[in-house]
């Protein structure tokens, strides 16, 4: 038993002056520094430090039992503090709304694109989601609401969550292969920068098989890059007749038809064709049409060796070939394939508008990879411009794999495949949206937007109806409410809309709370008002008129 | 390009004739003429144009623009739309010989643009030249620091200056039957309208302009002749002017009567202001800083009037006036923090309902706490410096009237904040984002509250409670200017150099030396 004595104290301590201003001075503090984070870090980081945290949240929950006893101890009720029960009353109904709203309430955003149904409000929670391709299973973690690194321990049959980065961004480094590889295998990459006195472009490319971030080819522009194993590179500069060449990927050399002295027929129907005897075994090839060697009834030898490049396909448009220390082009001017070797750090012309290639790294073993790095956000007019990257760590087998938000990643594992992809936790409507029509308007003479208007066909699996969804012009359906929150619009001029998607079970109390608070601040200044007696006080401005006093105050 | 290629076609024509138009001497040579002003006069002044997002007289764009691009209003005697109209002309080659610089303070950026030690300006037609270095370094930096921002101003003004001067800013009402196109005045002074305008007049420019300006006006109305007016009539002048003279007849000459008549001209003049901003603007006169500052001093000076009449004490008329004049001061002095041109609003504030409600709601809560500002400084300067020794009875007495604009203001604050979450719950779906203007209203109020509670208990003294009052106005600036001036800027923007930012911590620092010097080693208070 507790001493009610005791229980009286405690009570009016916690319904005391004293603990209120403590709470409130913390209170205050947090905000204070919240409001700085989310400057500099941007929303989703003050969240994450602040707002969302279980002090903040106990520091709310102390305001409300603070509010609660302090009303409590003031009873039985007396008159004069009829407006003070009142106000106390609707503070502690707006807690129970806002409790509310927290554990049972929702709030997503939906991406209407142009034309296509969508039924997935994306909420704010981080998950994982591992898709076993085998038998169609999908595990499901929720990471951590964190602001800085954490490591999560988690685990799931042989594979464990480690390290995960709310904000990451990417960091290029060179990491040595994981698996060993024959020395013959053409697995070299290198990173070029790309240059005419407007533009300048820095890209690598890599064969390694494990490169999932730089692949052996790309575009900029019209210009489409070939990155191909070194032992290629010596003849393209042949200027051969036939422009075919020959290349044995086992013994890493390559040759022209005409250095062995291959003849290269035609077809009747124009083609040409040409065969080639390698260990006993008849190869034949069409290189007009495939790269790939054929037997005799015409299929396809995959696992061959052999390949044929026909360089007439790259004339027509801007090819550049690169072979990681040499390059080689076709010079439309002079009509002739021109090979070249790179001496670093000079730079080689090419014939196009201009433009100079420069390599800068050349790797014969290491993989070119974009390894996730943990970052303080930063946030520039309401846009995250550093560590809008999430990244999380997973140890498979003793082998450490990152999987981010923007790319999914699939492993095998004992021969199944798994995908494993980073994403917002979603919930599905249980209806259907489709954006028929996009309006906005501009303000006369400029592009800035004036109204944006989302028109939506809702379908709830008996009817179509047509809702029109603006600014300050909800869509209130079975408990969810959709309001007009945002637009994006593709290449191709389209618009997508993003709603944002509310429920809020709390909303009739914070109501009923809010208007409580006011009414009950002005009861309470109508019954503590008295009229104060005059006392001669020293006048704070003199007038001559003081004597008077009656006419002051007239107008 | 196909536009500019035509304006050129004609141009060499247009200057023929408007060189011929200048002189009777037709022989005379070009040169002579450079220092002319060709047509440009102040009768453009209420000329309509679109910019910015709607329509407004030429006079108040033309400020607006030479202000930002040179940092004056005018140059060398000659009125903004003189410069602005010049500096169009030579979209159609007609020289002239306005010579604008553009400031550039930062030490980083007079590096940056190879200024020599201790050169501050730059020419404009020079600056045109270092766009693209310009607009490179600003895209290449993604965090602004203050050297960033500097350029970026550089930048825009280059661009701005570069519109002006290919004839491409000034944009001309062409009307066609009840059609409205607006089109650079370059490309639509053609040479047949000039030549036909001729016969009718001596100036064929101003000719055709005009009268397409009258036919523009029977059109569309002269909403833009209301503005240029009162931009003219300089209002916020007067009633700065009228409310000093007020606080003089207050406290120099202590004529109550005499202060009140031009509490009340005040007042009157000020409500004329807001009025038609609100006709020019159609909304609420409270959508950016100008507008709050100014509203908010009406508003206080209102409530003072009406509190002081009831409760039957001078002293609200002092703190509604010493407060309007500050804020006029304000409006009229620091121009460069805020920014009296009215533009379109983003469009979720556009809910007049909404925005009449709760912004009005909460500028009045300034006003209301700016007042107990006013007099808790009031009392502790007084207390510490003049022979005015404060008794007990006189703490109590002034403790009281600063507690009840406390209350209107706090109240009213707390009013303001919730209508502001029922704005956002039925505009966005949330009552509560923890946007940093919400979340310093929100610290301001439990301040407040705090202060009202302490006080209400007798936990604070009378004598503190005054010092408190005094210190909290800063928290109600930090959520007013602070937001905007220090938040909004973001990280490494060393905001400090910029004139909102200087603004706000001089204000704190002399906020905070005023307490501690009146606090510090204060003279005890006398019983009565």
């Amino acid at each position: 038993m507790i001493d009610p004595k005791k229980l009286a104290k405690i009570e009016k301590n916690l319904g005391g002056l004293k603990f209120a201003v403590i709470l409130l001075t913390f209170f205050a503090l947090f905000m204070i520094v919240g409001t700085f984070l989310e400057s500099y870090y941007g929303t989703d980081f003050a969240n994450r430090t602040i707002y969302k945290t279980w002090p903040f949240m106990l520091l709310q929950f102390g305001m409300f039992i603070s509010i609660t006893f302090a009303a409590f101890v003031r009873l039985p009720p007396k008159k004069r503090l009829y407006g003070f029960y009142t106000i106390h009353m609707g503070l502690i109904i707006i807690g129970c709304g806002s409790f509310m709203t927290y554990y049972a309430g929702v709030d997503g955003s939906l991406l209407l694109p142009p034309s296509s149904p969508s039924r997935e409000v994306i909420l704010s929670d981080d998950i994982l989601k591992m898709r076993f391709a085998d038998d169609g299973r999908v595990v499901t973690f929720k990471l951590p609401y964190t602001g800085f690194e954490t490591t999560v321990e988690k685990e799931y049959q042989d594979i464990s969550l480690a390290r995960f980065y709310p904000f990451a961004e990417k960091e290029f480094l060179w990491k040595t292969s994981k698996s060993s590889i024959a020395a013959s295998e053409a697995i070299h990459s290198s990173s070029y920068s790309i240059s005419n006195p407007m533009v300048s472009q820095d890209f690598t490319l890599s064969l390694h098989p494990e490169s999932i971030d730089f692949e052996s080819n790309v575009n900029l522009g019209p210009l489409t890059i070939h990155y191909l194993p070194s032992s290629l590179g010596v003849c393209f500069g042949e200027n051969n007749a036939s422009k075919l060449i020959l290349w044995d990927r086992e013994a890493a050399t390559c040759y022209t038809p005409e250095s062995k002295s291959i003849e290269v027929r035609t077809t009747d129907s124009q083609r040409r064709v040409l065969s080639i005897k390698k260990e006993g075994k008849l190869f034949t090839f069409l290189p007009d049409m495939s790269p790939w060697p054929m037997d005799k009834e015409l299929k396809v030898i995959r696992g061959a060796g052999l390949r044929i490049f026909s360089k007439a396909l790259f004339e027509e448009k801007p090819n550049l070939f690169l072979f990681g220390e040499s390059t080689a082009y076709f010079d439309k001017d002079s009509q002739q394939w021109t090979y070249e070797k790179f001496s670093r750090p000079e730079a080689l012309d090419l014939p196009w508008m201009g433009f100079e290639i420069v390599l800068t790294e050349h790797q014969k073993q290491k993989v070119p990879t974009y390894e996730p790095r943990s970052v303080l956000p930063i946030q520039k007019n309401n846009e995250i411009i550093r560590g809008g990257m999430k990244a999380l760590e997973l140890i498979v087998q003793g082998q450490s794999y990152w999987v981010t938000n923007d790319r999914p990643i699939q492993l095998l594992i004992d021969a199944k495949k798994v995908i494993f992809s980073l994403e917002k936790e979603s919930i599905t409507l249980p209806f259907e949206f489709v954006l028929t029509r996009f309006k906005m308007q501009k303000d006369p003479g400029t592009q800035r937007p004036a109204s944006y208007e989302s028109f939506v066909r809702l379908f709830d699996g008996q009817e179509n109806k047509e809702h029109h969804v603006f600014m300050n012009n909800p869509l209130k359906f079975q408990g969810f409410t959709f309001y007009q929150a945002s637009y994006s619009q593709d290449r191709e001029g389209n618009y997508s809309s993003t709603l944002s998607v509310n429920v809020d079970p709390g909303r009739p109390f914070k109501y009923a709370g809010s208007l409580m608070l006011v009414l009950g601040s002005m009861w309470h200044y109508a019954l503590n008002f008295r009229k104060r007696k005059k006392v001669k006080i020293t006048p704070l401005i003199a007038t001559d008129d003081d004597n008077h006093d009656d006419q002051k105050g007239e107008g | 390009m196909q536009r500019i290629f035509n304006i050129k076609k004609h141009s060499l024509n247009i200057i023929f004739i408007a060189l011929m138009c200048l002189s009777p001497f037709n022989s005379a040579h070009a040169d002579t003429y450079k220092d002319q002003t060709y047509f440009c006069q102040d009768s453009l002044n209420s000329t309509p144009i679109r910019q910015g997002g709607r329509v407004k007289p030429l006079y108040v764009h033309a400020r607006e623009l030479i202000k930002f691009i040179s940092g004056k209003r005018t140059y060398q005697g000659l009125s903004p739309v003189q410069v602005y109209c010049l500096l169009s002309l030579e979209g159609m080659q007609l020289e002239n010989q306005i010579k604008l610089t553009a400031r550039v303070d930062n030490i980083e950026a007079q590096k940056f643009l190879e200024l020599k030690e201790g050169q501050k300006t730059i020419f404009l037609t020079e600056l045109v030249n270092h766009m693209q270095k310009l607009r490179r370094e600003v895209n290449a930096n993604k965090v602004q620091d203050s050297r960033v921002k500097a350029l970026s101003t550089l930048l825009n003004q280059a661009a701005l200056y570069k519109q002006i001067t290919s004839g491409e800013n000034w944009l001309f009402p062409a009307v066609t039957n009840d059609r409205v196109d607006w089109i650079p005045l370059t490309a639509f002074l053609q040479e047949g309208k000039i030549e036909a305008a001729k016969e009718k007049s001596k100036s064929p420019f101003l000719y055709v302009i005009k009268s397409e300006v009258e036919r523009y006006n029977t059109l569309k109305g002269e909403k833009h002749l209301l503005e240029y007016k009162f931009v003219k009539a300089n209002l916020p002048v007067i009633s700065m002017i009228l409310t000093l003279l007020a606080l003089a007849a207050l406290t120099l000459f202590r004529k109550f009567n005499i202060a009140l008549i031009f509490a009340f001209s005040t007042v009157l003049v000020q409500l004329v202001l807001i009025i038609i901003r609100i006709l020019i603007s159609g909304r609420a006169p409270i959508t950016n800083m100008y507008e709050t500052v100014m509203f908010s001093g009406f508003g206080a000076l209102c409530l003072s009037l009406i509190v002081g009449h009831f409760k039957k004490e001078k002293t609200f008329v002092y703190m509604g006036l010493m407060y309007n004049a500050c804020t006029l001061m304000m409006m009229n002095f620091a121009t460069g923090m805020l920014s009296e041109s009215i533009s379109p609003l983003v469009p979720v504030l556009r809910d007049n309902f909404w925005l009449s409600t709760h912004v009005t709601t909460i500028i009045m809560s300034y006003g209301a706490l700016a007042l107990s500002w006013i007099l808790a400084n009031t009392v502790l300067i007084k207390r510490r410096f003049s022979s005015f020794s404060l008794t007990k009875a006189d703490e109590v007495y002034y403790s009281d009237l600063i507690y009840t604009t406390l209350k209107y203001g706090t109240v009213m604050l707390g009013g303001g904040i919730i209508l502001g979450g029922v704005w956002a719950d039925y505009s966005w779906g949330r009552f509560w984002g923890w946007d940093p203007k919400e979340t310093w209203s929100l610290i301001a109020f439990i301040i407040y509250t705090a202060i009202l509670h302490g006080r209400y208990t007798s936990w604070i003294p009378n004598s503190r409670f005054i010092a408190l009052v005094a210190g909290a106005f800063m928290s109600i600036m930090m959520a007013w200017f602070g937001v905007n001036y220090i938040l909004a800027s973001g990280l490494h923007s060393y905001g400090f150099s910029e004139g909102g930012a200087l603004f706000l911590g001089g204000f704190f620092l002399a906020q905070i030396t005023l307490i501690l010097i009146t606090t510090l080693g204060v003279k005890q208070t006398q019983n009565a």
